[in-house]
């Protein structure tokens, strides 16, 4: 039994350490897409919105599928929890742009043309003038992505990455421990996410009061 | 060309339970998902706390961790009763995807005065008149977008369903691969599937979401609180 849960838990590690991965991922590159969208080239934005639209359609366990079997097949060969890393975090990365976008938003445009006026670049404008203000407002919601990682990161089991489901479900078939596996993992996922849910909520609760006031 | 007719036959099989998968879900969390926001805007304490740790305890748990569960859990027993993995998936994709939607339709229903219940109360109507005549009319042309986002979720999330050995498209696909050793092409033609599935959908959410006024203006910020993820993420 001790075995079973020493098991989980150093799956529970790899568990994070694939939420974290896919996170950085996701907050890069989503950032990334939402500057380019908000420099507006015509082919870029193109690419752009087609980029979203298919992140958004197809199902994160076949893009890790694509990444971990397809590239494989092709002579790139990465290891399971990478593949995983990388999947969730490019799928992530959709809504992430949104996030950015809505938070770019909130900088009134004055503030653009004031920028301009000092003689910044657009690029200039955004990365020193609109970004460093939505900071705050991308927070809660970055955070509530990180929680939804650490629930997707469980697909990583569907390549073999010994993540904490992965584990969970070798001790169920070898030891038939279903009821201490179930309430293990379902307990690390209810004390760990829950609240970090709540916090994030409270974030959001404050910022909508100060943007109000 | 002939290879991708051949591949496409093939999947077609997948695709159909796959639809089904994704029809039988929906249509059990739009119900689901009403009684439980209905439960969570109830006047009755215990009620309102029931429907709240629902939400939130099922909000914390993966789905694929949940799919796993049942089936190791419950589909020896199922099987004896004659309920097949297809059964589990819905259940636990049901299960899984009210506690977000129903949060949604919280929001919806609160956005009604509680003074029209307190009208409906001095008409002499009882509760479930008061739900039928007054409430869910209103609520259901607003509740239409958020709904075929969760049709979009419900659609990418069953693909879990494939590691409980349900034989739906993703399944039919690896199954594909395992003859073909053509992984490549193969899942992106299974890709190229669910985007033609899941675009007329999200097209016509949009539109929608445009035509009713949600997520224009003040909207937009309360969509990305109210509406989490599409995908379980997410959700998941």
């Amino acid at each position: 039994m001790s075995a079973t849960v020493a098991d989980l838990l150093r799956g529970g590690v790899v568990t994070l350490k694939i939420a974290s991965g896919a996170w950085v991922v996701s907050a890069v590159l989503g950032l990334a897409l939402a500057v380019l969208q908000d420099l507006g080239l015509a082919p870029v934005k193109i690419f752009q919105a087609s980029l979203t639209i298919t992140l958004r359609s197809v199902p994160q366990l076949v893009i890790l599928y694509l990444l971990y079997f397809g590239l494989g097949a092709v002579g790139i060969q990465i290891n399971s929890i990478l593949a995983a890393i990388l999947a969730l975090g490019v799928a992530d990365a959709a809504f992430t742009a949104e996030y950015y976008r809505a938070g770019f938003m909130t900088v009134p445009w004055t503030q653009r043309e004031a920028g301009f006026s000092l003689g910044l670049s657009r690029m200039g404008v955004l990365m020193r003038v609109v970004v460093p203000q939505t900071i705050p407002f991308v927070v809660p919601p970055l955070l509530n992505s990180f929680v939804g990682l650490l629930k997707t990161a469980t697909l990583a089991a569907a390549v073999g990455a010994p993540e904490i489901l992965y584990r969970g479900q070798n001790a169920m078939s070898r030891t038939g421990e279903i009821v201490l596996v179930v309430t293990i993992i379902m307990g690390l996922y209810v004390v760990v996410t829950m609240p970090l849910t709540r916090a994030v909520a409270v974030m959001e609760r404050r910022l909508r009061s100060y943007a109000h006031s | 060309m002939s290879q991708l007719a051949s591949w496409l036959a093939i999947l077609a099989g997948g695709l159909i339970v796959t639809i089904k998968l994704s029809a039988f879900t929906t249509l059990f969390t739009i119900v689901w998902s009403t009684l439980l926001s209905l439960c969570a805007i109830s006047q009755w304490r215990p009620l309102r706390v029931a429907a709240a740790l629902y939400n939130d305890l099922l909000r914390s748990i993966p789905l694929l961790a949940l799919l796993i569960f049942f089936y190791y859990g419950l589909g020896r027993i199922m099987a004896g009763l004659g309920v097949s993995a297809f059964w589990l998936a819905v259940a636990a994709l049901t299960i899984n995807e009210s506690a977000y939607l129903a949060e949604v339709y919280r929001g919806t229903l609160l956005a009604i005065p509680q003074t029209q219940w307190e009208a409906a109360a001095s008409l002499g109507l009882g509760w479930a008149s008061t739900v039928r005549l007054v409430i869910l009319p209103q609520v259901l042309a607003p509740g239409v977008p958020s709904t075929l986002n969760m049709l979009i979720g419900v659609i990418k999330n069953s693909s879990l369903a494939s590691l409980i050995a349900v034989n739906e498209v993703t399944l039919t696909a690896t199954i594909l691969v395992s003859q073909t050793f053509e992984p490549m092409q193969v899942y992106l033609v299974l890709a190229a599937l669910y985007l033609i599935l899941i675009l007329p959908i999200s097209l016509l959410a949009r539109w929608l979401e445009r035509r009713f006024g949600i997520g224009a203006g003040m909207g937009e910020e309360t969509q990305g609180a109210a509406e989490p993820r599409l995908a379980p993420q997410a959700g998941a």
